[in-house]
């Protein structure tokens, strides 16, 4: 680095002739430690790129509400009080197999499918009178017909028969933010007039019963879709809770085995068919994975190794292509001269002084937003620096002996540029592009981080986006701003260093100036 | 006793792969009014030699041992501020190489030559400045063009500029270093004969470096030639120029085509310049010399007294060689 | 005269560049498929007031015609009005210009003063754990996205230690008094103006250290040693002042991307400011405003370029006295 003055440092530089023999470039390369750092992480980046379904084993974009939103990551629980017994993910779905019938075991219960749906159904028989009835009933059934004692009596007087069923899950955290079920129900072959009730309540460990769902079928009831949330206001009322209070937290704050029970329960003459699907138990987790989970519940280690995809793809097209669009203006422009050159490197000046976010902003939004709007814009705005550079070589290699004699052999123009000048500036152009990629790389995130980005694709600067937009901040869910953020700097670092060192040993005398 | 004594002069420049032994164990005398030539390849230790007599190293430059007395007083021991004030410019001046870039761009050549004189004495700046003005009418330059920036004066004239900069303080010494280097021939002499004229005028001693044995033959009284670090011969210009007793000098001699002399070949010496980082054993200029034996690989030869001639020569076999053969045919 | 030669000349390209960018600003809005009207038209807009814009931008004339009217509408700051506020959009970019601008300038100040410091302090102390540092931190802002680094400040100093407001330019309801506002308008600065500062000192410094070495290392430097002359007035007068003239330049060459900095900057501190109108407008599809904003910022883009080449003529006596070439 010093410069020695005097021509001492000649010395030091010379060595003896018969040790100069030819080193390949790899050779050279594999010496330099940077540059072997970052190679390494590049290829760790390209194998998280291409390896990514195996790493992680959900789509960044498709699987949502995988736990609670924000949730953080698995390992918060052994560094933060908060977390140490936060719930993961409970998620079940409850088949015929899963319950356990505790009254009308006697009723033919199949499975069954309809709509290319699992249902679980449950053959009611006709309500029988040997139940528990009034004892005016009995005596007046002789002279009324059952639907002028309904009448009479109400609903309750009339003969019933009752289902039940429960399953048992286990519960070991603190409360959850919510739990929800969902399944179908639907009643059929019900007498008109007859009531059917069902019921899902969930019995905690201590032996309370929460009643958190109930419906009242008069007659046959269409195939509903229902779904029972801990936010849901109805939830609320049915436990008399007030409107701002948590189900989940008053439900949920015992530790040991809950008890789901279903109820069902008709007057109908004719019996019934309930129909159920195989219930689906959700209780969103506030622990999740190696990173948690985004505002969607999405998970973010998957857009972590995801965006990797994303950030080399682009950083490397759009590297690619303007290199490519730098080196054809450089060459032209200082191969062919005079006006030609004038115009090129006019426009080239214009281009440098038109502010590049601001315009790639206004771009990307009136193009719409897609990677390889991006890709492209990226590229348009990037190029001139190149063209500079291999225009300088360029006007160099021209006045060299071989392009004169090649000129002088008459090969056309077109000839000597491709034969001649580009294999000449091909380091330069090299050591370029793989110092043109980080700039594109952090372009890109600025972009996505702006929200100017694809958003059907996961990308670094969206997951910086989504963590400012989306409360990341409120709760202090580092895990999702950090990887993100060290992500993108340790790829754009790698090639820094990459790019340095393809430099300093492809083009020693620029070495100074990148 | 002579005005400025170096006495084994030893300066390291530390790298990460060792010491570059630029300048080892060098001595010499210079004589108030006298110059000395300091001659050799590129890359011999004779710049270094030079930036070390003035203390001006990089960081990374040791000076390892040896001591520079001048009037008897020690230099190398003096505190770098005491060293700055007293000497440098005031006693020893120094003209660099390469003229378009000793003078700052940016400051006005006038300011530039002033700055050195009021760094030094305690003058006003009106007696500066008709210092400065008499310095530049000196060498050659017209005193209105003071306020003028260095790019607007030709490479010629910048150094006759870097000339009156030298003697702004009335010094004792100049150091030249390669003063007409980047000149052209015709400039060269011009600038040369300006620094001749003032020199004798002003009775100034000079340690002229260069690679250009000529100039040194037209300049200088003595001449010492340098080689990896060393002082390979010393003594009168016209002995070693005349009657060279060492291999090298004999090379470099031939190596610079004398115009006055008929049909010379002229011929350059053979591989390149040692390695300061590790010389080679021995004499250091063993691997090209073409009369090396094995004492020459293993044993360094002193500088001691010729025995053919009256200069001091550091070569085993100075004895052996006939005066006027050709070793390098 | 030389000077002014070179900045009739540096003027005249300024033109250029202003002219090729209100074109490509014209053409932008204007080659996107379907009519103009229709693109810039809200569809909230009632028959009226779309007829009333139809005529204002005068589809049915030539494009020529549009293009000139275009041109001297732009001139004088019409810029038509936002779909949003059906305000004008000049009359919304006015109130937000001054906060712009603090922003801009209290960044700049403190990013040029503490990286060229840092540069000079590291260029002199080789070899120490402060150039160690310098370098280091110039690598740092080239590889490290901004954004991130501001994220992560706004994170600590906004929300793990609560001590300076996260968004906005002061406080809502101001404090009384004047001298209480203005200390809460600087309490906001701080965290978007820091921020700024720390990503971007590193390249100064870098960028610092490195012309002032490469100036050490040349022969006027060893001159002006051997000369006698003191450390720092060789450091100062000789080195940094040589090394003024890229400074400066670097100083002017940087206004632009500090102004799309300040973009970005102004989205993650809610900053009222234009960069943050650029990127609401450009997110609502209010394009007036769009065009308006980038209008804005382009024009003073080109003027910092000018100011760049006249420093630069000003510091060099090579391009102020004339006779050099660039």
């Amino acid at each position: 680095m010093s410069k020695i003055r005097g021509g001492n440092g000649n010395n030091v530089a010379q060595e003896p002739p018969k040790k100069l023999k030819k080193v390949t470039f790899w050779q050279q390369y594999r010496r330099k430690p940077l540059g072997m750092l970052g190679l390494c992480i590049v290829v760790v980046y390209v194998l998280a790129a291409i390896a990514a379904p195996i790493i992680t084993q959900y789509d960044p974009t498709k699987d949502l509400f995988l736990a609670d939103n924000l949730a953080a990551p698995l390992w918060m629980k052994n560094l933060s009080e908060k977390y140490k017994d936060a719930p993961v993910t409970i998620s079940k779905t409850v088949d015929l197999d899963g319950w356990n019938v505790t009254e009308g075991a006697d009723f033919s219960i199949t499975k069954t499918t309809y709509d290319e749906e699992d249902f679980m159904l449950i053959d009611m028989p006709a309500a029988s009178s040997s139940g528990e009835q009034d004892p005016m009933m009995e005596i007046l059934k002789d002279i009324y017909t059952p639907e002028e004692l309904a009448e009479m009596f109400g609903a309750s007087a009339a003969a019933k028969t009752s289902f039940s069923m429960d399953f048992t899950f286990p519960y070991n955290y603190s409360p959850p933010n919510t739990f929800n079920f969902t399944f179908d129900y639907a009643v059929e072959g019900s007498s008109p007039e007859a009531t059917t009730v069902a019921r899902l309540l969930i019995i905690s460990p201590s032996g309370k019963e929460y009643d958190i769902w109930g419906m009242d079928a008069y007659g046959d009831w269409p195939i509903s879709y229902i779904t029972v949330d801990g936010r849901d206001v109805p939830v609320k009322m049915r436990l008399g809770l007030g409107f701002f209070d948590d189900p989940s937290k008053i439900i949920l704050s015992e530790k040991g085995d809950y008890k789901v029970k279903f109820m069902v329960e008709t007057d109908s003459s004719t019996g019934a068919k309930i129909y159920i699907t195989p219930v689906k138990i959700n209780i969103p987790g506030l622990l999740h994975g190696i990173l948690g989970t985004d505002h969607m519940g999405s998970d973010l280690w998957s857009q972590l190794i995801y965006g990797a995809r994303i950030s080399l793809l682009i950083g490397l097209t759009a590297a690619f292509i303007s290199v490519f669009l730098g080196t054809t203006v450089g060459i032209i422009s200082g191969y062919v001269g005079g006006a030609v050159d004038e115009v090129l490197m006019r426009f080239v000046d214009v281009l440098l002084a038109i502010p590049s976010l601001p315009i790639l902003i206004v771009l990307s939004a009136l193009l719409g937003t897609s990677v390889w709007n991006v890709v492209i814009l990226v590229a348009m705005f990037s190029w001139m620096g190149t063209a500079r550079l291999v225009r300088s070589q360029t006007l160099t290699l021209k006045e060299r002996a071989f392009v004169e004699a090649a000129k002088a052999s008459g090969a056309t123009d077109g000839y000597v540029m491709v034969t001649h000048i580009l294999p000449n500036v091909m380091p330069l152009v090299f050591s370029a592009l793989v110092l043109r990629i980080p700039s594109a790389i952090l372009t890109e995130a600025s972009l996505s981080f702006l929200g100017l980005g694809d958003p059907r694709v996961p990308t670094w600067g969206r997951m910086l986006q989504n963590a400012r937009g989306f409360g990341a901040f409120t709760v202090m869910a580092w895990w999702w701003l950090l990887p993100p953020g060290l992500a993108l700097t340790f790829l754009s670092l790698a090639f820094v260093f990459i790019g340095n060192t393809v430099n300093e040993i492809l083009n020693p005398r620029y070495r100074e100036r990148s | 006793m002579a005005m400025l004594e170096v006495k084994d002069l030893t300066m390291y420049y530390k790298t990460l792969r060792g010491y570059v032994k630029a300048v080892d164990s060098v001595s010499f005398e210079l004589e108030k009014g006298k110059a000395l030539g300091l001659a050799g390849e590129s890359g011999c230790g004779k710049s270094s030699m030079a930036t070390t007599v003035l203390r001006l190293l990089p960081s990374n430059g040791n000076i390892m041992g040896g001591s520079v007395k001048m009037d008897g007083k020690e230099l190398v021991s003096l505190s770098e501020e005491d060293f700055r004030k007293e000497i440098r410019w005031k006693r020893m001046s120094m003209v660099f190489q390469g003229a378009m870039n000793a003078l700052n761009p940016v400051h006005r050549i006038g300011d530039q030559i002033m700055e050195a004189i009021l760094a030094h004495e305690n003058v006003s700046k009106q007696a500066a400045k008709d210092r400065m003005l008499n310095l530049l009418d000196m060498v050659g330059i017209n005193p209105k063009r003071y306020n003028e920036y260095p790019h607007e004066f030709s490479g010629g004239m910048k150094q006759r500029v870097v000339i009156a900069m030298a003697l702004a303080c009335n010094p004792d010494i100049i150091i030249a270093d390669e003063p007409t280097t980047a000149l052209d021939v015709m400039v060269q002499a011009q600038v040369l004969t300006a620094m001749e004229g003032l020199r004798k005028k002003m009775g100034l001693g000079m340690i002229l470096i260069t690679h250009d044995l000529a100039v040194i033959a037209q300049t200088c009284d003595d001449v010492a030639i340098m080689y990896g670090g060393k002082i390979v011969e010393y003594g009168s210009a016209k002995d070693i120029y005349l009657k060279p007793r060492h291999p090298y000098t004999m090379g470099l001699v031939k190596a610079f085509p004398n115009i006055a002399a008929e049909k010379q070949k002229v011929r350059s010496i053979p591989g390149s310049p040692p390695n300061l980082l590790s010389p080679p054993e021995g004499c250091r200029f063993n691997p090209r010399c073409p009369m090396a034996t094995d004492k020459c690989r293993t044993e360094e030869p002193p500088l001691v007294k010729s025995q053919k001639g009256e200069q001091k020569v550091a070569c085993h076999r100075e004895s052996e060689i006939e005066e006027g053969v050709d070793i390098w045919q | 005269m030389g000077f002014r030669n070179y900045l009739l000349k540096r003027l005249g390209y300024a033109l250029l560049v202003l002219f090729i960018i209100l074109s490509l600003n014209f053409l932008l809005f204007r080659i996107m498929p379907g009519d103009a009207v229709s693109m810039i038209m809200d569809p909230k807009f009632d028959l009226a007031t779309k007829e009333e814009l139809r005529s204002q931008f005068g589809i049915d004339q030539p494009i020529g015609t549009q293009y000139i009217k275009y041109l001297k509408s732009l001139l004088s700051f019409d810029m038509g009005r936002s779909f949003n506020t059906r305000r004008l959009v000049w009359d919304e970019l006015k109130e937000r210009l001054p906060n712009t601008l603090t922003l801009f300038f209290a960044s700049f100040i403190t990013t040029a003063a503490v990286g060229i410091s840092l540069g000079v302090f590291a260029a002199a102390r080789r070899g120490t754990f402060a150039e160690n540092f310098v370098t280091g931190a110039g690598l740092f802002a080239y590889a490290v996205p901004g954004f991130f680094i501001q994220l992560m400040l706004l994170m600590i100093f906004g929300y793990y230690w609560p001590i300076l407001p996260i968004r906005g330019t002061m406080s809502a309801p101001p404090p009384p008094g004047a001298m209480a506002q203005f200390l809460d308008r600087l309490w906001h600065l701080i965290l978007p103006a820091g921020s700024l500062m720390v990503i971007s000192f590193g390249s100064w410094a870098l960028y610092t250290r490195n012309t002032m070495l490469e100036a050490l290392g040349q022969d006027y430097i060893m001159t002006a040693r051997a000369k006698g002359l003191d450390k720092k007035t060789v450091l100062y007068k000789h080195a940094l002042r040589s090394v003024l003239p890229p400074i400066l330049t670097l100083i002017f060459m940087s206004l632009p991307g500090a102004v799309t900095g300040a973009v970005i900057t102004e989205t993650i501190f809610s900053w009222f400011g234009v960069g943050k109108y650029l990127i609401d407008a450009v997110m609502q599809q209010d394009y007036p405003a769009a065009q308006g904003a980038f209008y804005l910022i382009a024009l003073s883009v080109i003027v910092s370029n000018l100011l760049a080449d006249l420093a630069y003529g000003l510091v060099d006596p090579r391009i102020r006295v004339g006779g050099g070439a660039k």
